[in-house]
């Protein structure tokens, strides 16, 4: 019964929708399909800054050009192949001081090991709150199938997203396609680095021009550490006009494990 | 006297006239296990059985063993433990011949020394986790000597395996294989006969960890083990300890006093292979209701236990000391690490020679963060010193766990002349490099 009711909450979500306005780069992040095991979080800190943004507010949100976003993202595993994800957005900029922005929720799960899949595969749902200061579009909702795989040296991930606002100027605006692609490379076990790219097309069936899209390449690294800490760091660029010229991103992530350490688990 | 004799494919087989019947046959071929009652594995076994049948010789007394390749891939059957000519012993690097697909060959030698022994593939896997030692292409040998060395009722023999792998990323930041499915005897906890004993009985179990990759822990609840013989070899301190620890490629044999009537478990004490399936009920005669299992709460074992008592006699003055470094080389974290002897890979392994009749020691140091379960080829070596003791002698074996990080020597006469390999029993490890090749000279 549960699940017709998903589906058809689903349906009706994304008939109605004729338009998406893209988040903020709030979040800067390439999904991998592996999901948080269970009885432990991993908390990360995104934060990403604008040198070179919009420099004018366009109806009603603030300009991004300068903006410091600091998203603290705290992610649970609660089965081998499931999780949620609780985010809070803030943004620091000279002349509005810190400011709370909202707040997403973002299940995810994914496909087994058991399943024996060539490739890692998973699919998140966000949901959320953004003011509109910061966002014309208050209420969103984005589903985003993920897809990874590491070949010996190489990783490529693939997050295509579909999104929607469910309240605010582009509530009618239908479906926007957002894809995101990672490749990166092993330099050693501790250091990898690669590119990173983020989209938002625009409208489902009707995408924008190129001029109105938003396209973001990154020159990205990650550091291996250890199995505890999630470093990624990396230096944006925006070469479309609807894009911010310059983005600088790092990510900081600690994982924390609940379960008491056992040799007989 | 040892001898290979007719060590052909078909073709040339069907070329000896009017051969003698071979004393064993064995059909390498693909075979659907049944596991559990709604799980099947796809896989390659012997005589379409798993463990392959129990091979009882007599030691001294020359045996012919056919065995046919039925698969689609070039095949070899190594008799782990026994002292064989490189031509029989059943590694390609030594110079055994391969069997080709849908050839056969026969296999002709004399067996030595006594114990408890067994066969099983020695192809190469890499990345296919249903090759090699990933199938249930695994046997027992008994060997039987001359005098038992214990008494008992009955004799039991049990395989422990892992099936259904894939690469999964795993601590270390490498690859390696995770496992779906633990067995005992090919059958997972609760399908399949339970062991029947009756009580007052002495079980004389001869266990075999035949896993591709996996260490297992076995304990029987409200029992105890008393160890009488590792990898075949008696013990010079036969020890009563709670629970066994077995490498791949390890065997134990122990005794255990059936005095405590009812079901019980007997099966690995870390609860993730536990659930797994790796488990087999005991039955005492008459005992009903559902089978118990008494977790343990560490994990203990110690070779140290076994060794014989008093100080160890001080190395051979001639002895030669061999270091042997073992360590990783990343090759990405969407890959299985590569591994190294002494800085090299096989085949660029360096290759020591060896002088018949000299002792040597192998100075094990092991620099990696995995632990090795190590074999040495057609010969059987001392251990005489393990981290964090004085010297030891007495326990004989051919297999031996290093720890991550450890350093180990054992010792073993240069006996057996001809191409002698060693390598790690981790099929992944000694798919990956982790294999050299001893000659003598």
């Amino acid at each position: 019964m549960s699940k017709w009711v998903c589906l058809f909450a689903l349906l009706a979500a994304l008939s109605s929708a004729t338009q998406l306005r893209a988040q903020g780069n709030y979040e800067i992040q390439v999904y991998g399909a592996d999901t948080i095991e269970p009885k432990s979080t991993m908390i990360e800190l995104h934060s990403n800054y604008t040198p070179d943004g919009q420099k004018s507010q366009v109806d009603g949100v603030y300009p991004t050009n300068h903006q410091l976003h600091e998203t603290l993202e705290i992610t649970q595993g609660l089965t081998s192949w499931s999780e949620v994800g609780f985010y809070v957005f803030t943004s620091w900029q000279n002349g509005h001081g810190v400011q709370w922005v909202g707040d997403h929720i973002r299940p995810r799960v994914r496909v087994p090991d058991s399943w024996h899949w060539p490739v890692g595969v998973s699919v998140s749902t966000e949901v959320g709150y953004q003011r509109a200061v910061y966002s014309r579009d208050t209420w969103t909702w984005e589903i985003r199938p993920i897809i990874d795989k590491y070949m010996g040296r190489w990783y490529w991930a693939v997050n295509p997203a579909f999104e929607r606002t469910w309240h605010g100027p582009d509530t009618k605006q239908g479906v926007g396609f957002s894809p995101a692609v990672k490749l990166s490379y092993d330099f050693n076990p501790k250091v990898s680095g690669g590119v990173e790219y983020y989209a938002d097309y625009g409208r489902l069936g009707a995408f924008d021009s190129l001029h109105d899209q938003q396209q973001q390449i990154f020159l990205v690294t990650d550091l291996n550490v250890s199995p505890k800490w999630e470093i990624n760091i990396g230096v944006g660029v925006g070469p479309t006009a609807n894009t911010d010229h310059w983005i600088i991103k790092g990510i900081l992530g600690r994982h924390f494990s609940w379960k008491k350490p056992s040799l007989l688990d | 006297m040892l001898k290979l004799s007719g060590l052909t494919v078909a073709a040339a087989a069907l070329d000896v006239p009017a051969q003698q019947p071979a004393d064993y046959t064995i059909d390498i071929a693909a075979f659907d296990l049944d596991v559990a009652a709604r799980r099947t594995i796809k896989t390659i076994a012997y005589n379409r059985q798993v463990p392959g049948p129990l091979l009882r010789l007599e030691e001294g007394r020359p045996v012919t063993i056919d065995v046919t390749n039925q698969t689609g891939n070039s095949e070899v059957v190594h008799w782990h433990g026994l002292f064989l000519p490189p031509a029989v012993d059943g590694a390609m690097e030594e110079g055994t011949p391969m069997i080709p697909a849908g050839g056969r060959a026969r296999y002709t030698f004399t067996p030595r020394p006594s114990g408890f022994r067994w066969y099983h593939t020695h192809v190469f896997a890499g990345k296919d986790l249903h090759k090699g030692q990933y199938t249930g292409e695994h046997g027992f040998l008994r060997i039987e000597p001359r005098d038992n060395p214990a008494r008992y009722d009955q004799e039991i023999f049990l395989a422990l395996h892992d099936w259904d792998g894939q690469l999964l990323a795993s601590g270390d930041g490498a690859m390696d294989p995770a496992y779906e499915v633990s067995t005992i005897n090919g059958r997972v906890l609760g399908f399949g006969e339970p062991l029947r004993v009756k009580s007052g009985e002495r079980i004389l179990l001869h266990i075999l960890n035949s896993s591709p990759s996996e260490v297992h822990w076995i304990a029987l609840a409200g029992h105890q083990f008393k160890v009488v013989a590792l990898d075949g070899n008696q013990v010079p301190q036969p020890q009563v300890v709670p629970m066994l620890r077995l490498a791949p490629a390890e065997r134990v044999s122990a005794l255990v006093e059936m005095n405590h009537p009812g079901a019980w478990v007997m099966g690995e004490v870390r609860k993730h292979i536990m659930a797994a399936g790796m488990g087999i009920v005991v039955e005492y005669a008459g005992s009903r209701g559902k089978p118990q299992w008494d977790q343990p709460n560490q994990l203990t074992w110690d070779y140290l236990l076994f060794a014989a008592t008093g100080p160890a006699p001080p190395p051979q003055p001639d002895t030669v000391t061999i270091p042997l470094v073992f360590e990783s080389k990343f090759a990405g974290h969407g890959a299985m690490d590569h591994w190294t002897i002494n800085g090299k890979s096989y085949p660029e392994t360096a290759s020591p020679a060896l002088t018949a009749g000299q002792r040597y020691r192998l100075a094990f140091h092991n620099r990696s963060n995995n632990d090795h379960p190590v074999h040495l080829h057609r010969h059987s070596f001392e251990l005489r010193n393990l981290p964090g003791h004085a010297e030891i002698h007495g326990i004989l074996k051919d297999v031996i766990l290093l720890d991550a990080g450890t350093q180990v020597e054992v010792e073993f006469t240069a006996d057996d002349p001809g191409p002698t390999l060693f390598h790690c029993h981790q099929q992944n490890h000694m798919d990956a490099g982790f294999m050299m090749l001893f000659h003598y000279v």
